[in-house]
């Protein structure tokens, strides 16, 4: 009886020592400021890197393998008739369509980053963001590249968003579908001018940014065009963001809802802006 | 320590997992959190120590991978994901004996309540800090419909972990756990 009441009181003690580690772990956890949490999320994004670029490509693979199946599929549907040579040739035919689709959608992105006004880092977008509240993509671009914190990300469409954080080979991009992603901007064929930003919950599979700050008699019309307007320091002007959707007057200013120039959900290929050429 | 370090892998790999897994459009874009049926799974499995060790690994992978520095200005403090951990898993280890008796279907109910409780905390934290506390059937789909999920695969993951546990040779008792 005694040795089991030492085992208990020994299993108590131990428990109560991992207690007050995790405690003081945690109190230490809970005092980092913006600047050591900054560092901390570049330190174990640096330490994840070649699982997000490995887990990218098996992502790619298999997707890749999906799409052939489907098509596959769609072609014993539509071919049924048709022989066993015909068949090969058809999936070859779609096989090297694949290979040029992604050559004109690589032409065309140096073709943007040739004519650019910018001088432009092109990155791959490797993860798309785990977490319900915030609207984030991983690009495999970091410090090594000359990525910095708070640089505009692009397409050829329009603005996607702005790095947050940075290690030396991934980089965290917050796209202007978040909340928190707040862009001034001024709207074509208006004198307006007003900030952007992302909804909290999208339920839909295409986000809508809210433009606000509107005055009452903006009477913007759907299809406007939205670009930066250079205010802020961060985005440069003349970045498109997206059209205008709706508007309606508040009982202080107007707001009108966007729907965004670049497809936020389907994002391949993006670039960091680094500067001015 | 062989089922511990099995565990604190799977952590690793089911979160990065997790930033590949796209969201559900068909239940308002809500998205699948394995890492806490695991966590869970484990807080039940270990002793109280590496249970804690566990919560506090999926903790740091959580608070780096989704807290956003913005501004200069942080919306939810770097441990705050660890806190969450190791409170919810200290609820489901002290539920042990009960899953030791073989009752697991509290604890599959649990994971998805559990999972829904971390992603509605996060929620008040970053409502606390960006005002207008707002709650749409979007938003709690956003919170359920993780917990739902997590509700359905619990049952796998349980039997695929004590699957584990076995070919691991790890045995743990009602009252007090030992590795191996």
């Amino acid at each position: 009886m005694r040795h089991g009441g030492q085992s208990a009181i020994t299993m108590s003690r131990t428990s109560l020592i991992s207690l007050l580690i995790f405690g003081a772990i945690l109190g230490y956890f809970l005092t980092f400021g913006p600047e050591t949490t900054q560092k901390f999320k570049s330190g174990v994004y640096g330490l994840l890197a070649p699982f997000l670029t490995g887990g990218s490509g098996i992502k790619k693979q298999i997707t890749s393998v999906r799409s052939g199946l489907k098509s596959l599929d769609q072609l014993e549907r539509e071919n049924a008739a048709l022989q066993v040579e015909n068949r090969e040739l058809r999936a070859t035919n779609q096989g090297l369509r694949n290979v040029e689709h992604e050559v004109n959608r690589l032409r065309h992105a140096l073709n943007y980053r040739e004519r650019s006004v910018f001088k432009l880092v092109a990155a791959e977008v490797i993860a798309r963001d785990s977490s319900a509240w915030w609207r984030t993509v991983t690009i495999n671009r970091g410090k090594r590249d000359a990525v910095e914190t708070d640089m505009p990300v692009v397409t050829d469409v329009g603005l996607v968003g702005k790095t947050t954080t940075v290690s030396d080979t991934i980089s965290v991009v917050l796209l202007i579908s978040d909340e928190n992603c707040r862009v001034a901007v001024s709207i074509e064929g208006s004198r307006e001018q007003g900030i952007v930003s992302g909804e909290r919950v999208t339920g839909g599979l295409t986000p809508f940014l809210d433009l606000n700050f509107l005055s009452k008699q903006a009477d913007l019309k759907p299809g406007q065009k939205v670009y930066t307007s250079g205010v802020g320091g961060v985005f440069p002007s003349g970045l498109l963001i997206g059209s205008v959707k709706t508007f309606h007057v508040r009982e202080l200013d107007g707001q009108a809802q966007l729907t965004p120039a670049v497809d936020l959900s389907h994002l391949e290929d993006v670039f960091v802006v680094t500067g001015r050429r | 320590m062989i089922f511990f370090g099995c565990l604190l892998v799977l952590v690793l790999v089911a979160q990065i997992a997790e930033l590949f897994i796209p969201a559900l459009p068909w239940l308002y874009n809500a998205h699948v959190y394995i890492v806490p049926v695991i966590v869970f799974y484990g807080a039940m499995a270990l002793p109280f120590p590496l249970m804690l060790a566990l919560a506090f690994f999926a903790g740091v992978l959580l608070d780096a991978l989704t807290v956003q520095v913005i501004g200069g200005k942080v919306e939810i403090s770097a441990g705050s994901s660890i806190l969450l951990y190791g409170v919810l898993a200290g609820i489901m280890h002290g539920l042990r004996p009960l899953f030791a008796r073989g009752r697991w279907e509290v604890h599959c109910i649990l994971s998805g309540v559990f999972t829904s409780l971390i992603v509605l905390a996060q929620y008040l934290m970053i409502t606390f800090r960006r005002g207008s506390l707002v709650f749409t059937p979007e938003i709690w789909w956003q919170i359920g419909g993780p917990g739902l999920i997590a509700m359905a695969i619990a049952p796998i993951f349980f039997w695929g972990l004590q699957w584990l546990g076995q070919m691991t040779a790890y045995s743990y008792g009602p009252a007090g756990g030992r590795a191996e």
